[in-house]
């Protein structure tokens, strides 16, 4: 039998992370080869998670926090000293 | 004479290092209000711990290792709300897929086309992927952060949140779901 969308989706997830049984492996390998929504879906969560990596990787300072803020912290500090 | 001492430490370390604890956090939880106070609440922690600091980590070393404790210490407070957002959750994916759990005729995904090629490392496409995951419940970007930003395995989140494993797959599953979806309609489509 056949799995549906929702499924797919769940197993997709799941062999990303090697968790899917040989048997549900070769579900979602079926539905894949006939769903193109599914397929998409597939394609479009590896271009996001693969952007999001990329993104992450990079610690650069790319927010800034403005001079109000950083003297609200260095007076919480001073409450402190 | 301390005291002044100390004030300009304040001061230095504030200027130095809240830029780069921020554009840290703030990939990482949900809000900027939030991120500005784990940053806040990180350098309070340091500076009460002073005489813990033994100086083998730089500084800035040792603030991040605080801050991660902190963005953890903020995620296992959301896993709290857990079984209301899980709630929620399931009310939102109703919109995704019909009865037969097949894709809804309205939640289609569309084809990216060339839209995604080479453009996905843009300031557009992160600041509007920054907006989609805000807009996801605390604990699924909670998840989806340990996930694909700190590299956790499930086994690794599940513990951290306190959460089961059934718990994480429904929420990294609906977390890709509504992410993919709000990227489509805020940037492919416009």
């Amino acid at each position: 039998m056949g799995i549906n969308c929702k499924t797919a989706v769940d197993y997709i997830s799941k062999k990303e992370e090697g968790k899917l049984s040989l048997v549900q492996q070769f579900h979602l390998w079926r539905h894949l080869a006939i769903c193109y929504l599914c397929k998409s879906f597939e394609k479009q969560n590896k271009i996001i998670i693969d952007s999001i990596k990329i993104h992450s990787s990079t610690n650069s300072v790319n927010e800034l926090l403005n001079k109000e803020e950083k003297q609200s912290i260095i007076k919480a500090l001073e409450e402190n000293i | 004479m301390e005291i002044g001492r100390n004030e300009q430490k304040a001061t230095a370390w504030v200027n130095e290092y809240s830029d780069i604890l921020y554009s840290y956090v703030v990939q990482r939880v949900k809000d900027t209000h939030i991120a500005k106070d784990l940053v806040q609440e990180t350098f309070l922690a340091a500076w009460r711990n002073i005489d813990k600091y033994n100086g083998e980590a730089s500084v800035k070393t040792w603030l991040f290792t605080i801050l991660k404790n902190k963005i953890i210490d903020h995620y296992r407070k959301a896993s709290t709300r857990l079984t209301d957002e899980l709630a929620e959750t399931e009310a939102d994916q109703s919109v995704f897929f019909d009865q037969s759990d097949h894709w809804d005729k309205n939640a289609y995904p569309m084809d990216w086309g060339t839209k995604s090629e080479g453009n996905v490392e843009s300031k557009e496409f992160y600041s509007i992927l920054a907006k989609c995951k805000s807009k996801l419940k605390e604990i699924q970007a909670a998840v989806f952060t340990l996930k694909y930003i700190e590299d956790l395995t499930s086994e690794e989140i599940c513990k951290e949140l306190n959460i089961t494993p059934s718990n994480y797959w429904v929420l990294i599953h609906r977390a890709k779901i509504q992410l993919r979806s709000c990227l489509e309609s805020n940037w492919i489509l416009k």
